[in-house]
């Protein structure tokens, strides 16, 4: 025991300290959520009234239904991408490394950076549209970044360049983990490469793909950084993201109980997602034991 | 910051102390020092605060100021911060109606023995000095002035369009413009896409088409001037101001176009004072540009009163007070403003401090004249786009309506003149 104890300090202190700061925090939030907080965190009691505001206004259900379109199309976009560059880097082509770094390097730049830089790419005052008008294709169109309506796809694209990589290394590790006795059989049995793809080696991959997916839709729910810099919510109002109202009515406004009752709106939603995963998992592993 | 800096600082400070003996018997044994935080970090807004902590400094003081880029809110979210852990700085920017708002949160000065020494309150307008005594003491001190409604020409714009005429009423405005479209400007009205941005033209419109109408509709959020006819009347202009902008500009602000503007690319821009600082820091000279109030329906000037101050937060600290109580003469002193405002481009405060010498510009003497008329014919307002007339809650529930309705123009003058009034029932 004694002999053990630096283990367990380095192991427990830390996870006790940052579990007491998840939850001390959380409940916190929740607590402010329900009282008459605006500059600072008083306490008091309104009941349900900060949600109610934040449940009916403008920018709330604009953010629902942007996260609605934009995770959907996010996760799948990014899935199906992700998916194609992990096999085409499975048919053992040279210079493999180099071009599994170049596809997994957007990863490691920061969501400011990624927002940035696109949001100057895709103006069309400076980027792309001005670069093919200059090239002399002038009734070329690409205003994406300020059509109200086709803004948030101009997130999806980003987002997608970011974390597509990401996707890719995961299914590439499973296709690579694929048992070569079952691809051995399949040879035999006279599959061609696309019949033993959709066959044989995609069904293994699901348990990766619902992984991918977990991943990519928490990260949805809460991007932040990546729309503040590339288009801070707007044209106008358009392409407000939950993560979004919460800073704007907490930081912006000055309203803290709303900012607090929206965040607590958030985690349900996140909760939405994980709890499914999570009991998921279990039920993996009680069969798992079982079998 | 470098060690370096600050010991030379320091010392700098120290020998100017030593030099002004008599200063630092009336200050008491401690030599003063100032913390401050202001969001004002870069271009002719840094330039001005550095050059008073320089004056600070050679009144024996410490200058210890701590710049938070970004709008305003972003200082806010600093104070806040400071404020909650019970460490204020001595002493903050904050404006307007926030003024009263955070005063309620911390304990701030009581300034009215040194407002009274200064002789101050006889020079500051009433409107403005109402918003910085809310409990009836003086707790803030406004420090320079900005309209935000300053209708900036392009001298090579107006040459395109062959005019020379300076456009007085909002008629006059789109004439030019239809004029600088026809006559090869790309884009007859200059802007940037942010939230302020867009704020500014509806109040620059609504202002000018009607000054009561904003008083009693936007400053006193009276609800049926809110449902009334000039509303609607400033949407119409306001559209017509976002069909004459640059749809590109995403969410730029509006400094990136400062070339294009001078260059005649973009002819007009509603712009408050601080433009001219950023142009001249830009290194654009004033035969570039001309300034002149924004455009008024009755011909006389309105003006959309925009006063940068600051607050004084109470510390226990005997060096921090002496250090507020320099800075508190400081911010008072005309020899002080007119530094701060020819570096800025804003009009002093003080209403004595004469304009007509060398380093103010036209620009700026037409704002003190127009401040001045504007007073005169009760025509002095207090901007909403630049949180002056509300608080930051209010404020940027309706600039949520106006920044989408100049961005969507499928959205009907009637229907947003509605979404505005109904955002204002729903965020009292």
């Amino acid at each position: 025991m004694v002999r053990r104890l630096p283990e367990y300090l380095t192991i427990w202190v830390p996870l006790l300290l940052s579990a007491a700061h998840l939850i001390a925090f959380t409940l916190w939030t929740i607590w402010i959520s329900f009282t008459p907080s605006t500059l600072v965190p008083i306490s008091g009691w309104v009941g349900l009234r900060n949600y109610s505001a934040v449940a009916a206004s403008r920018n709330w259900q604009i953010a629902l239904d942007n996260l609605l379109l934009f995770g959907s199309a996010f996760v799948l976009l990014s899935l199906a991408t992700g998916l194609i560059l992990a096999i085409l880097l499975d048919q053992r082509i040279r210079g493999e490394n180099v071009l599994r770094s170049i596809f997994l390097y957007p990863l490691a730049v920061s969501f400011v950076v990624t927002g940035t830089v696109w949001s100057w790419l895709l103006n069309p005052g400076l980027g792309i549209q001005k670069l093919v008008h200059d090239l002399g294709w002038t009734s070329f169109r690409f205003d994406w970044l300020i059509d109200r309506d086709m803004a948030i796809w101009t997130i999806v694209i980003a987002a997608i360049w970011q974390s597509s990589g990401f996707a890719m290394a995961l299914f590439l590790a499973g296709l690579r983990s694929v048992d070569a006795d079952l691809i051995k059989a399949a040879q035999i049995d006279g599959a061609g490469p696309i019949r033993m793809y959709r066959r044989v080696i995609l069904p293994t991959l699901w348990p990766i793909t619902v992984t991918v997916i977990v991943i990519q839709l928490q990260f949805a729910i809460s991007t932040f950084d990546l729309v503040r810099a590339l288009t801070n919510g707007g044209p106008g109002i358009a392409t407000q993201l939950p993560a979004l109202v919460v800073y704007d009515l907490m930081f912006q406004r000055s309203l803290l109980g709303r900012g607090a009752a929206a965040a607590v709106l958030m985690l349900l939603l996140l909760l939405a997602v994980l709890l499914p995963y999570a009991g998921w998992r279990y039920v993996q592993r009680r069969r798992a034991i079982h079998a | 910051m470098p060690i370096t800096t600050t010991r030379r600082r320091l010392l700098a400070g120290s020998a100017a102390a030593l030099a002004l003996p008599a200063f630092a018997r009336a200050q008491g044994a401690a030599k003063p020092r100032l913390t401050a935080i202001s969001q004002w970090s870069a271009g002719s807004d840094g330039a001005a605060i550095t050059a008073l902590g320089k004056k600070f400094e050679e009144k024996g003081g410490v200058w210890q100021h701590s710049p938070v880029p970004g709008f305003t809110t972003e200082m806010m979210n600093k104070l806040r911060a400071q404020i909650i852990a019970g460490d204020p700085p001595a002493c903050s920017q904050l404006k307007g109606p926030e003024i009263a708002a955070w005063s309620k949160i911390a304990p701030t000065v009581d300034l009215d023995a040194l407002v009274a020494a200064a002789g101050y309150e006889k020079v500051v307008a009433p409107d403005l000095a109402k918003l910085h005594k809310p409990g009836g003491k003086w707790i803030a001190l406004p420090l320079q002035i900005y309209s935000t409604n300053m209708l900036f020409l392009s001298k090579r714009a107006m040459d395109k369009a062959k005019a020379d005429k300076i456009p007085v009423t909002w008629a006059d405005f789109n004439d030019l413009a239809d004029k600088m479209k026809s006559g090869g400007v790309a884009y007859p009205v200059a802007n940037g896409g942010t939230r302020p941005d867009d704020g500014q033209k509806f109040e620059a419109s609504l202002a000018g088409i009607s000054p009561t109408a904003y008083r009693s509709a936007i400053m006193n959020l009276d609800k049926k001037a809110l449902e009334g006819p000039e509303i609607k009347a400033a949407f119409v202009q306001v559209r017509k101001i976002a069909d004459w902008m640059d749809p590109n500009v995403g969410a730029q602000h509006f400094s990136t176009n400062l070339k294009r503007f001078v260059d005649g690319d973009m002819g007009m821009m509603i712009m408050g004072g601080w433009a001219q600082g950023v142009l001249r820091n830009a290194g654009f000279k004033f035969e570039d540009f001309v300034i002149a109030p924004g455009p008024s329906d009755n011909s006389k000037p309105v003006f959309l009163l925009n006063a940068d101050a600051f607050i004084f937060w109470q510390r226990k600290e005997p060096d921090l007070q002496a250090g507020q109580q320099l800075m508190a003469q400081l911010v008072m002193d005309p020899a002080i403003q007119t530094m701060y405002s020819q570096i800025t481009g804003s009009i002093p405060v003080r209403t004595d401090v004469d304009l007509s010498g060398e380093g103010w510009s036209d620009g700026q003497r037409r704002t003190a004249a127009a401040l001045k008329d504007a007073i005169g014919s009760n025509q002095a307002l207090l901007s909403f786009a630049h949180n002056m007339a509300l608080e930051n809650g209010m404020t940027a529930a309706m600039i949520d309506v106006i920044t989408e309705y100049v961005k969507n123009k499928t959205i009907k003058p009637e229907q947003a003149a509605t979404r505005l009034a109904d955002a204002v029932e729903s965020a009292r």
